[in-house]
């Protein structure tokens, strides 16, 4: 397979985003049951993809409208709507 | 302009912003990782639905209605922002290239992280290695990235949203997970085993 590795980490990637086809599915995982350097890429992504998930909920979980913003805001609107 | 109509605990855009101001700045925050721009489309938003709340038919909550408001504001800036400041990707030179050698494998073989995702997220550390690394990325790539890996987005919606195409979006995407991936070895899984 010329440029294995290369077509692989593409694999990796959309099998994230979209169903494999059969054929890609069957190459994917026969290259990944030889080649380390690919096995370890798609579990890192996987990982990556994970963490980013949680981090999403960690960190802008917090995340709050200060007093100033929150003032300015119903000035704004008190302004614009006359209520 | 003075109200014309009567004001309810449900139609007073005050509440709106008392019950879910800060819902709806977070949910724009996350897409789009500005404060400044996320009140001002919050700000938008409730007066879109100021003007618009008569349509309000009352069949889903106000949260989800205001939401469904916010939603189409931000599609909007962010298609004005790839339309004005032109950000465009070349699909023919591919930049994952550099990671591979000429016969297609890895430069530089991609190391074992023994690592979980709850250990890595209870991290503040890591939040920030992690946040310097996504902000690296081209700023298209970074864009496709904060919708869809970030904030969880279907493919579909953030196809809708850049409107491209879904292989773009797949190509955009590959791109910024092979970078964030490198930026990561080389910035947090290295100097971890170094210490
Ligand atoms: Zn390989």
């Amino acid at each position: 397979m010329k440029h294995a590795c290369q077509e692989v980490s593409r694999l990796a990637s959309d099998s994230l985003d979209r169903p494999l086809s059969l054929l890609e599915k069957l190459r994917f995982h026969i290259h990944l049951s030889v080649c380390g350097n690919c096995r370890n890429y798609t579990e890192n992504m996987h990982l990556i993809h994970k963490a980013t998930e949680m981090m999403q909920q960690t960190n802008y979980g917090h995340i709050r409208l200060s007093r100033e913003q929150q003032q300015r805001l119903h000035d704004i609107l008190h302004r614009e709507t006359g209520v | 302009m003075k109200a014309d109509i009567t004001v309810t605990d449900n139609n007073n855009p005050h509440n709106w912003l008392n019950d879910h101001g800060d819902y709806l700045y977070r949910y724009a925050m996350s897409r789009l990782h500005d404060e400044e721009l996320a009140s001002d489309l919050l700000q938008e938003t409730l007066l879109a639905g100021w003007k618009g709340h008569a349509g309000f038919s009352g069949s889903s909550s106000v949260r989800t209605w205001l939401v469904g408001i916010m939603k189409h504001k931000i599609i909007d800036h962010i298609r004005k922002e790839i339309r004005e400041r032109n950000l465009v990707e070349s699909v023919e030179s591919d930049p994952t290239s550099a990671y591979f050698d000429a016969d297609g494998s890895w430069h530089e073989a991609p190391q074992a992280w023994h690592e979980n995702p709850e250990a890595l997220c209870a991290s503040g550390q890591f939040h920030t290695v992690l946040d310097r690394c996504i902000e690296k990325l081209p700023e298209k790539q970074q864009l496709v990235f904060r919708m869809r890996d970030v904030s969880g987005e279907e493919s579909e919606a953030v196809c809708n949203t850049c409107d491209i195409s879904a292989t773009h979006l797949h190509v955009l995407l590959h791109r910024a997970r092979m970078a964030l991936r490198y930026c990561l070895q080389h910035h947090w899984f290295n100097q971890e085993e170094k210490s």
